[in-house]
């Protein structure tokens, strides 16, 4: 009882916001949606009271645990800013649950002989939010703007050569390599999306958004953003009017917003909410593997860290189970590589079964001192690498390493880092699709994130060959290789793959979970 | 009046100096750089550069300095390295959040500070004496991450009164504004509450005991009256001061209450800059604050005037 009159709340709230946004809308806004009605494609027949379509698919509130730093897609790197961009952007293909790529703003695409040319043709009838029509320009401006101006994404086109409009429908990104896996990086995340040509100059990016996705950023606030619905997206238009995000960053204040019925959606689960969660009636919890991955690292340009004996030990002593407990209230799959076993990519590899005499034994014989101090850099900005050292502080205390815990503010964290001021240290990488994603920048010798100053030729030879392999299953085949050698010499410790944890009111309809975490709120229909 | 007013002022603007060149040099100190705060790990070496270069990190620390405190005295800012928004911009977003809160949380201070401390000041030793020595040891004492949390789980879970976190402008919403804005003040102003308390109660135990109270009881006026014209305003003198460092406090940001609550606040806005080590932000919200001080003090000055003919500024020569 007391649930259902919060929620008339809720929806009284959701009325008064809609009846703001058709305002700001002016006429065009109600025009559009009697256009579209006619051309529907029985969505609004289904959903019976024809007379009030503008209005009744409510505001959905969401909460989310961090504010996003900026909304421009092509700068920001926070995921609280892709948890909205996701709804706002379209990229030219967009990965499925299942981490296949599928159409987007492109219907489809061929490759050349020598896997050196893309050709992408693109969807017609698309519009941005301004009014102006898509077409190939859009693209190229989107591409080169990441290109010219270096920014964080330009990586992702390191093989790229140019990106050409052969015609309004047609764009031919021509690489300087094979590059298998080019829809991977650009479609992978939001990160890569396509906004209208001088879009950058026109407007400001940081604080407005102009997308060809379901939903328009309204307006942005320090305590939270509105989306409106875009009528005239491509797809299948939104169920919900708009959507509402809030900034919670904590926990218990955003459990009991769903409980209360004040917010329909939220990520701020910690895991040790989990048990408490699984037989609550007045919350639906959604748990489902990720594709990031949390390892240890240690510094191999650096005794007795850089001997691969030593590091054997180490990975021997440590156990798994215990550190996913400690850190994820047991929320994850422990894997003794990078790739969770959902993927297409996955490699069922486990040399390291916990063995504390193997791990003493190695150890002993290749420390530096004993007990051989190890220096092991965390950070409170991920407080599950703070818990799984204390646990690992302990396993490696048993075989002769007494590790020193060092908790950082990340900004100091990434520095030292890259100055390459440690002994070891714990961290993750989110939101992999692809191998390349997952070994390269990492593993390679030059490699851009290779922290740690790992350097096996082999492998390198293994992941180039990978990198520019066209066929699927040959590449595979060299990825598994890869992983192997990458897991034997220790260049990543590798602990978990965490599980995606979310809530939403029950009755909430339509909303699906996805292993890259990416929120997808076209789909969903509001609970009655 | 006029030389002192001038006087202050040259003060004030000597310590904004200081306080800023502190602040840049504090920053500078502590490791970590914005740009790989925002790069996050993916911190491809081509894009680094590129990206402090455009930021203007690769001059000389001085000639930061010299480039911010130029453009800061024109009312320039800068731009956040974080959002790309003005520092501005981001500033005025938040000030009417924290303004609300402050102003709100002295307020419950004050309710809570005045009566308690009145009450156990006329009645020394005895049971509300105690009651108000206890209760403000324990409001003193109580985390307010703990208090805010537990008000959320009463207030907005089990009883459903008032919403759990979020802000709601006052031009949107008075009523909705209101009602969140009623959790958070109580969970910022029972410390303050607390402080408070015990000056009142010490200052008006003072003003019982003076001559012109005693006077004024022996020439038969009602208890009541004495109280109020010859104990309340005497005593005040006190907590105007203590209550306006309070109330600068409060105006500067509840770090953990704007956390709890997911109030936009200036605490807040500071507290991300220091994370993400965005130079302009600081410096922007610490001049604000330093600001924020120095008003609150001139006017605390100014009312000691008002409220204590005896108090008056003259020129020391």
């Amino acid at each position: 009882m007391g649930a259902a009159m919060n929620r008339g709340k809720v929806r009284g709230h959701a009325v008064a916001l809609a009846v703001i946004a058709l305002v700001s809308a002016g006429c065009g806004g109600g025009d559009d949606v009697n256009v579209d009605d006619p051309g529907g494609d029985g969505e609004s027949a289904g959903s019976g009271a024809g007379d009030n379509q503008g209005g009744d698919g409510g505001t959905l509130i969401a909460a989310i645990s961090a504010q996003p730093d900026q909304f421009d897609p092509h700068k920001t790197q926070a995921y609280a800013s892709f948890q909205i961009l996701e709804n706002v952007y379209d990229t030219l293909v967009v990965p499925d649950a299942e981490g296949e790529f599928q159409p987007s703003l492109a219907t489809e695409w061929t490759t050349s002989e020598d896997g050196l040319t893309w050709t992408f043709t693109l969807r017609e009838g698309v519009t941005f939010h301004d009014g102006s029509s898509f077409d190939s320009a859009d693209v190229v401006y989107s591409y080169n703007r990441i290109i010219d101006e270096q920014l964080a994404n330009a990586y992702r086109f390191a093989s790229v050569a140019s990106v050409e409009a052969t015609d309004p429908q047609t764009v031919t990104i021509t690489l300087t390599a094979p590059t298998p896996a080019l829809l991977d990086n650009i479609g992978g995340f939001k990160g890569m999306s396509i906004i209208p040509e001088g879009a950058a100059e026109a407007t400001d990016l940081a604080t407005t958004a102009v997308g060809t996705g379901p939903f328009t950023l309204e307006d942005t606030g320090a305590n939270g953003v509105t989306l409106a619905r875009y009528d005239d997206y491509w797809g299948d238009p939104a169920l919900v009017d708009s959507v509402e995000f809030q900034y919670v960053s904590e926990p218990a204040a955003a459990l009991t917003a769903l409980r209360s019925g004040d917010v329909h959606w939220t990520d701020n689960v910690p895991p040790q909410d989990i048990e408490g969660l699984e037989g609550d009636d007045e919350v639906e919890l959604g748990v489902t593997p990720s594709v990031d991955y949390w390892y240890l690292a240690m510094n191999q340009t650096k005794p007795p860290f850089d001997n691969r004996d030593f590091r054997r030990g180490v990975a021997f002593g440590i156990d798994r189970d215990e550190v996913t407990e400690a850190a994820r209230f047991g929320a994850a799959t422990t894997n003794q590589a990078a790739i969770p076993e959902q993927s297409r990519w996955y490699h069922e590899y486990a040399p390291f079964e916990h063995d504390p005499d193997q791990a003493a034994e190695l150890i002993g014989a290749n420390a530096a001192a004993t007990p051989q101090p190890m220096a092991l850099m965390v950070t409170d900005e991920y407080p599950e690498t703070v818990q799984a050292a204390q646990v690992i502080q302990a396993q490696l205390a048993e075989v002769g390493v007494e590790v020193g815990i060092e908790q950082e503010a990340f900004a100091t964290w990434l520095d030292r880092q890259a100055a390459g001021d440690y002994d070891a240290f714990l961290l993750g990488w989110l939101g992999n699709l692809d191998p390349f994603g997952f070994y390269h920048a990492q593993h390679v010798c030059e490699g851009t994130s290779n922290f740690q100053g790992y350097c096996n030729p082999e492998v390198d030879t293994l992941l180039q060959s990978a990198a520019a392999e066209t066929d699927q299953d040959a590449r595979k085949t060299l990825y598994d290789q890869a992983a192997e050698l990458i897991v034997d010499d220790v260049s990543y410790l590798y602990l978990y793959n965490p599980d995606v944890v979310q809530a939403w009111a029950p009755g909430m309809e339509g909303y699906e979970i996805r292993a890259d975490k990416a929120i997808n709120f076209e789909t969903v229909r509001l609970p009655e | 009046m006029t030389r002192y007013a001038l006087r202050r002022l040259a003060q004030s603007i000597a310590v904004l100096l200081g306080v800023s060149v502190l602040a840049f040099a504090i920053m500078q100190l502590v490791p970590g750089d914005p740009i790989r705060a925002a790069l996050g790990q993916q911190a491809d070496p081509a894009t680094y550069e590129a990206l402090r270069e455009r930021a203007g990190l690769d001059d000389p620390v001085p000639v930061q300095f010299v480039t911010w405190i130029g453009n800061a005295a024109v009312g320039d800012f800068g731009v956040s390295f974080r959002s790309g928004e003005t520092v501005l911009s981001l500033i005025l977003e938040r000030l009417p959040a924290t303004l609300s809160l402050a102003v709100a949380a002295i307020i419950v201070a004050l309710l809570i500070a005045i009566p308690l401390g009145t009450l156990s000041a006329l009645n020394p030793r005895k049971p509300v004496d105690w009651f108000a020595s206890l209760s403000s040891q324990a409001g003193l004492s109580v985390p307010d991450f703990w208090l805010g949390i537990m008000l959320i789980l009463v207030f907005a879970g089990t009883l459903g009164w008032l919403p759990s976190s979020g802000y709601v402008p006052l031009t949107e919403d008075p009523v909705e504004w209101a009602r969140h804005l009623i959790l958070p003040a109580i969970a910022a102003g029972v410390s303050s509450g607390a402080i408070l308390t015990r000056f009142v109660r010490s200052s008006v135990l003072e003003s019982l005991g003076q001559d012109h109270v005693r006077t004024a009881r022996a020439k038969g006026m009602r208890a009541r009256d004495v109280l109020t014209w010859h104990v309340l305003r005497n005593a005040l003198v006190p907590l105007v001061t203590v209550g306006g460092v309070q109330l600068a406090y409060l105006l500067s940001g509840v770090v953990v209450v704007e956390y709890v609550f997911a109030w936009p606040g200036l605490g807040q806005l500071a507290f991300q800059a220091v994370e993400s080590r965005d130079y302009p932000v600081l410096q922007g919200t610490v001049l604000l604050f330093a600001v924020i001080f120095l008003l609150v003090n001139l006017v605390v000055d100014l009312a000691y005037a008002r409220l204590d003919p005896r108090i008056t500024y003259r020129s020391a020569r």
